[in-house]
């Protein structure tokens, strides 16, 4: 039939679609089309692309209609409008275009918008008449249509030759569009049935002339030739009511015989589609006697209300007695896939078909191929089953899919000479032929990753507190396995590539989780446990720090992708600042080079990377560097959005500034509560190490008018508690750390202590350490040796000597620790004074200026730079020789600052007094 | 403390030793044409004042509050007192002249003077030489031409000795603030120095002869226990907090620097760019006339050349006049400590 006639029925289908929508609603929306789909007997691929070309080519149907409507009320700027979009359709539907050649109809419409546009150029009258909008409409237009059209030249030209075949196709159209309207009006078959025979008596005249111009496209030779191959190729529903209705034809034998022999797979299919076709009316014969006779419309809308028991027998998939053989399953396969992606198309039960299909392939016997080839269709349907990327899987959903992996992966496991990949084609699968290797299209790693996916969807959407979550988390240990099994498949199959993926995967998966194993093994000595212990203890599996340290090795050697090897080498820092092994993940940091360039990476990789940063600066905690936590901690928690920063949660007070769709994108980036780094456990961590940094600096520089501060935060904390008006016992966290900074700030070690570690903070903080004694000691340890500094920093000017032994029984401390601390202030020139040996006492030399004596230092070197600008105004007034007072001023100031070392008492009592 | 005050005489004019001499002197020098000479003001208002501020002010917060009284020839006598309001957030819309006249009209229902003649401020530190006070004054003394500003400072009184100022804008600075011409030219023409902006008018309190006696009574049954304030030896607090604020002074009188170099530097090469083209202009003219062609038109050079906007020297001068107190503060706190401790040397070598 002609090219024309397909497009024509295919709109018709489309209504007729939509009329049985409506129908069937009663029945049950969704299962409308599953009669349809199960009557769907064409080849899937091409099916595809028809369907996309009528869509395209029905788009442009419409807007060359709006057009003529607009040339015939002389609407120009309309005219612009739509032709800019048809411009625009064109462009969507190039691909089509490319394969199909260009429709008739387009070209039509160009040439005769031109010649429209021209005509109205040359009416000068008319121009006048024109309202200003139109006309500039008109002359943009047609300088666009130009434009346009020198790229159609020769079509428009071969048209121009032959207007009048089109003009006949265009009554058609006209027709046809009535038709199509009427028929979404669906109320009366009669009309539409009525077009339909009509557009069916004129199709072969106008067609058979068509055929001749169409010759380079197409290069039959006989129109039941070219009817087949349009058949062939027309798939939509239509096409099929088409054929079913001239099936009561006898044309419809022949032209089945005329397509068998081209192929063995046509054979096959075409076998199918009869076999199809019978049961189908078989079918609808025993079902619908009655409208045996009705016509061809008729027909149709039988089918539809044939929908219902059609589900209702869904297990019957095929025919009694049909061979079940591998091309008829891979057909029904496809068949099923077709209905993919549609809308309307039920999800559940299309999972259903699939699973059914895969029952009917293993008792037939057909071979792991197929049965791995419908597996992973099944996932994939699983994965598709929610549209929204949002939402998340159902439990059942979920379970589901892990089995059907598992199972996947036994069959895998169970057949090696099965080769799975992506770059497999279609065409080259190998399902079937047990003496070759089986080949399969489709992914297994992208399978599992998407699995891991989902699961995080999951348990971000499951609230953290309930018991469901943890029911969920059992999942995990199953997602885990999945990924292991997958991994040992892949090392001996996939590419470099894969493996890296894979091992990534692994990783995300292991370096979050403290190795208690490890760690016991660790802490109790090799000899001290018995052997059997340690066998049992091996056998469970590598430690978790060998294993990352092997995966993130190969990452490292292999990978070219930039992104794996970042993601690897920040779950390893994170690791290993885990369990405590700092200078490995200091090492890897710095060496890494990661600070420099993170700001460039995609959202999850940076957030990633503050997980890491924060789980390095607890880690130096943990081991007692409290610069070095300082440091690492600072980023996050000056900011003030270390919950946002570490993907833990949304802040409310930029909930206005973001609409819905970043607050989602935002929602999908949160990482999974059990991934968590606890918030106050990281807060504590900073404040208190800022704390041990900031108390003795801000003793050792209490006068110091340019003293910075070390941490804005801490300060921040200490102005809010100095705020309160009535001061109770400690509650929070926060408070705790103030009160302890205050007795700290006194040299008050005792307190101090009972204010950091006591039981509050114990539950609240110290005891979501792994080793938490041990950090208790360490941090009582810390503020003793930091109180005494401050100590000695704030009554050093009350003192002549003291006593080292005093010192240290004041602070508990034994008497070399406070020597050398003491040693290391002096050195350090933070203390003037010197160690008197024999005695053990510390003489003070009292070089220290007096707070007056300071600020009127200050005051002294403010009023020097005040007289020198001033000068400088003078200078302005005497002209160019300033440039010799300013010398020697500079030398005046540089003396300055010599005296200020030695000679400060001198100026101190002149600038004072 | 003002009981002791008191006793010393209903007469006594204020504690200032050096700085009230001195400002004495230049008010008297300059002010021939003032209206005032001295103000004389009742005990009521003195303690009115401190008690004002006793129970209202803190830390750096000011209170305020109006004078009441009337001028008897060249005194004015200020004779009652009334506290402004503290503010707060939540008063915003609250009017003060409404409440002002309120209050003047319910005190003259009572047989009080309700002349308006100045107001008073508390200050911290001596930190009273600003804008504000300087706008206010000068609205007060453009309204009402005898009107003063009474300076309480209660850090100094709570020391021993009651710190209690009259300030007075000198003729010229209101000329100058009429004009609200700031720029450096005016103020040299005006000749205005941070001498010259205030000028200090000696104060009397005055007490009825009654109260007189009741003091003299008064006195002689007080301990002496009391008085031991004026004694104090520690200096370190308030003379830190002194040099703090002076210290913050000098940093902005700095920048004020740096800000009128800026200028300078500016309109001078402003002013050589003027020159280079006023020459090029006349070589070209010079060449032209050679050729017989008419010379070009003179442009406006204040349109090539906008003069630069010459930054307010008021500032600056408020700051120079605020570091002088502040220097006069130390320098009077330092005088009166080093007696002291001189004092205090000397009772102990004669102890030993």
């Amino acid at each position: 039939m002609s090219r024309f006639f397909t497009t024509g029925s295919d709109s018709e289908s489309e209504s007729s679609l939509s009329g049985e929508e409506l129908v069937t609603k009663p029945v049950g929306g969704n299962y409308g089309k599953q009669p349809l789909l199960l009557s769907e007997d064409e080849e899937d691929t091409k099916r595809v692309v028809r369907s996309a070309k009528d869509k395209r080519f029905e788009e442009l149907t419409n807007l060359i209609r709006t057009i003529r409507n607009a040339m015939k009320i002389r609407d120009v700027t309309k005219c612009l409008e739509e032709f800019e979009l048809l411009g625009k359709a064109y462009g969507k539907a190039k691909s089509i275009v490319d394969k199909e050649g260009v429709p008739r109809f387009y070209i039509r419409i160009l040439a005769d918008l031109e010649d429209y546009l021209n005509e109205l150029w040359e009416d000068k009258e008319g121009k006048k008449k024109m309202n200003k909008n139109n006309a500039k409409a008109l002359s943009t237009l047609r300088q666009k249509i130009r434009k346009y059209n020198r790229d159609f030249e020769s079509h428009i030209t071969s048209y121009k030759q032959n207007p009048e075949q089109s003009a006949d196709e265009d009554a058609e159209k006209n027709e046809e569009d009535s038709e199509g309207s009427s028929d979404e009006d669906e109320d009366e078959d009669g009309v539409s049935a009525a077009a339909f025979l009509k557009k069916k008596s004129e199709a072969p005249s106008g067609e058979s002339r068509k055929f001749l111009k169409k010759m380079e496209d197409e290069d039959e030779d006989s129109e039941d030739s070219e009817d087949d191959e349009d058949w062939d190729t027309g798939s939509t529903s239509s096409d099929s009511d088409s054929e079913e209705e001239e099936g009561k034809q006898t044309a419809l034998a022949s032209r089945f015989l005329k397509k068998a022999p081209t192929t063995e797979e046509d054979k096959k299919a075409a076998e199918k589609k009869r076999e199809d076709k019978a049961k189908k009316k078989h079918d609808r014969k025993s079902k619908r006697l009655d409208e045996e006779e009705e016509d061809n419309e008729g027909g149709e809308w039988e089918r539809v209300r044939g929908g219902v028991p059609l589900v209702k027998e869904k297990p019957k998939m095929f025919a009694k007695g049909t061979e079940i053989t591998h091309a008829v399953v891979i057909k029904k396969l496809n068949e099923i896939l077709q209905a993919r992606g549609k809308k309307g198309t039920d999800r559940a039960a299309q999972i259903e078909l699939l699973q059914l299909l895969v029952q009917i392939a293993s008792e037939n016997n057909l071979g792991e191929g197929v049965i791995v080839k419908i597996k992973f269709n099944i996932i994939a349907s699983l994965y598709d089953y929610n549209p929204n990327l949002a939402t998340y899987m159902k439990p059942e959903m979920w379970q589901k899919c892990l089995d059907c992996i598992n199972e996947l992966m036994d069959i895998l496991f169970a057949n090696p000479n099965i080769f799975v990949g992506e770059n497999i084609l279609e065409e080259s699968e190998n399902l079937q032929n047990v003496d070759q290797p089986l080949r399969v299209r489709g992914c297994i790693l992208t399978l599992v990753e998407r699995m891991d996916e989902e699961f995080t969807k999951i348990m971000q959407n499951t609230d953290p507190h309930s018991q469901e979550y943890v029911e969920h988390l059992k999942d995990e240990a199953q997602v885990c396995a999945i990924i292991e099994r997958v991994q040992r498949y892949l090392e001996e199959k996939g590419t470099t590539e894969e493996i890296c993926r894979i091992y990534l995967r692994r990783i995300l998966h292991t370096y979050y989780k403290f190795d208690y194993k490890a760690h016991q093994r660790q802490l109790t000595p090799p000899e001290g446990s018995s052997k059997s212990e340690q066998d049992q203890a091996e056998n469970e599996g590598e430690d978790s720090a060998v294993l990352m340290e092997r995966l993130c090795k190969y990452i490292y050697a292999k990978d070219r992708t930039d992104r794996i090897r970042t993601c690897a080498i920040l779950c390893h820092i994170y690791h290993h600042a885990l369990h405590s092994r700092w200078y490995q993940a200091r090492d890897l940091m710095l060496m890494s080079h990661l600070q420099d360039n993170i700001q460039h990476a995609d959202p999850p990789v940076q957030i990633l990377y503050n997980r890491t940063m924060v789980q390095l600066g607890i880690c130096a905690f943990r081991q007692g560097l409290t610069k070095d936590a300082h440091n690492a901690l600072l980023d996050i928690q000056s900011s003030g959005r270390a919950k946002e920063l570490l993907g833990q949660g949304l802040l409310l007070r930029s909930l206005q500034e973001r609409n819905q769709e970043q607050e989602k994108v935002e929602r999908r980036r949160q990482v999974p509560f059990h991934l968590h780094i606890n918030l106050e456990l990281l807060e504590c961590v900073y404040l208190v190490s800022a704390m041990l940094l900031e108390i003795p600096y801000m003793a050792a520089h209490e006068s110091d008018a340019r003293r910075r501060m070390i941490s804005k935060q801490f300060h921040h904390q200490l102005r809010v508690g100095e705020r309160q008006p009535l001061l109770g016992p400690p509650e929070s966290m926060r408070e705790h750390v103030v009160a302890a900074s205050k007795a700290m700030k006194m040299g008050d070690w005792k307190t101090c202590h009972s204010f950091i570690i006591n039981e509050k903070m114990n539950g609240k903080v110290w005891d979501l350490f792994p080793e938490a004694d041990k950090v208790r000691t360490m941090l009582v340890r810390k503020i003793q040796e930091e109180s005494l500094r401050t100590y000695l920093f704030t009554y050093s000017s009350v003192y002549d000597s003291i006593s080292m032994e005093t010192l240290s029984d004041m602070f508990e401390l034994d008497l070399p620790t406070v020597h050398s601390i003491i040693s290391k202030m002096i050195i350090n020139e933070e203390l003037m004074a010197s160690l008197d040996q024999p005695t053990q006492t510390v003489v003070m030399h009292r070089t220290e200026p007096t707070a007056q004596q300071n600020l009127a230092l200050q005051l002294a070197e403010k009023l020097g730079s005040l007289v020198e600008n001033n000068e400088r105004v003078f200078d302005h007034k005497q002209g160019t020789y300033g440039g010799y007072f300013r010398d020697q001023k500079d030398g005046y100031r540089k003396n300055e600052g010599y005296m200020r070392r030695g000679g400060y008492r001198q100026q101190q009592s002149q600038t004072a007094y | 403390m003002a009981s002791r005050k008191e006793g010393t005489g209903s007469t006594a004019t204020s504690s200032s030793s050096t700085t009230g001499a001195a400002g004495k002197g230049k008010g008297k020098g300059s002010s021939g044409d003032s209206a005032v000479k001295q103000v004389q003001i009742d005990g009521l208002v003195v303690l009115k004042i401190i008690k004002h501020y006793q129970e209202e002010g803190q830390g750096t917060e000011v209170v305020q509050g109006v004078l009441l009284g009337l001028v008897v020839e060249d005194r004015l006598e200020i004779t009652n007192c009334f506290p402004f309001p503290q503010h707060t957030e939540d008063d915003a819309d609250f009017d003060e002249v409404q409440y002002q006249m309120e209050m003047m009209r319910s005190l003259r229902h009572v047989n009080i003077d309700h002349l308006h003649v100045g107001w008073y401020q508390s200050t911290y530190y001596g930190s009273f030489v600003t804008r504000a006070l300087l706008d206010s004054q000068f609205s007060y003394q453009h309204a009402i031409e005898e009107s003063v500003v009474l300076i309480y400072d209660p850090i100094k009184t709570a020391q021993g000795s009651l710190s209690l100022k009259a300030y007075r804008l000198t003729p010229k600075l209101m000329e100058v603030c009429k004009e609200k011409d700031f720029s450096p030219e005016a103020l040299k023409k005006a000749n205005i120095t941070f001498e010259h902006m205030f000028e200090e008018v000696p104060i009397v309190i005055k007490n009825s002869h009654l109260i007189n006696v009741l003091m003299w009574e008064l006195e002689k049954k007080s301990a002496v226990a009391d008085k031991h304030e004026l004694l104090s030896l520690a200096s370190s607090n308030h003379l830190g907090k002194n040099l703090q604020l002076l210290m913050d002074r000098v940093d902005d009188m700095s920048q004020d620097i740096v800000k009128y170099n800026t200028y300078m530097r500016n309109t001078s090469k402003q002013q050589q760019q003027k020159h280079q083209y006023q020459q090029r202009r006349q070589q070209e003219n010079m060449q032209r006339q050679s050729r017989g062609e008419p010379p070009l038109p003179e442009e406006d050079l204040s349109k090539l050349f906008k003069p630069l906007q010459p930054p307010a020297r008021m500032d600056s001068l408020l700051i120079a006049g605020q570091i002088n107190t502040y220097c006069q503060n130390i320098k009077e706190f330092t005088a009166q400590n080093l007696g002291k401790l001189f004092m205090a040397q000397a009772l102990q070598e004669y102890n030993n």
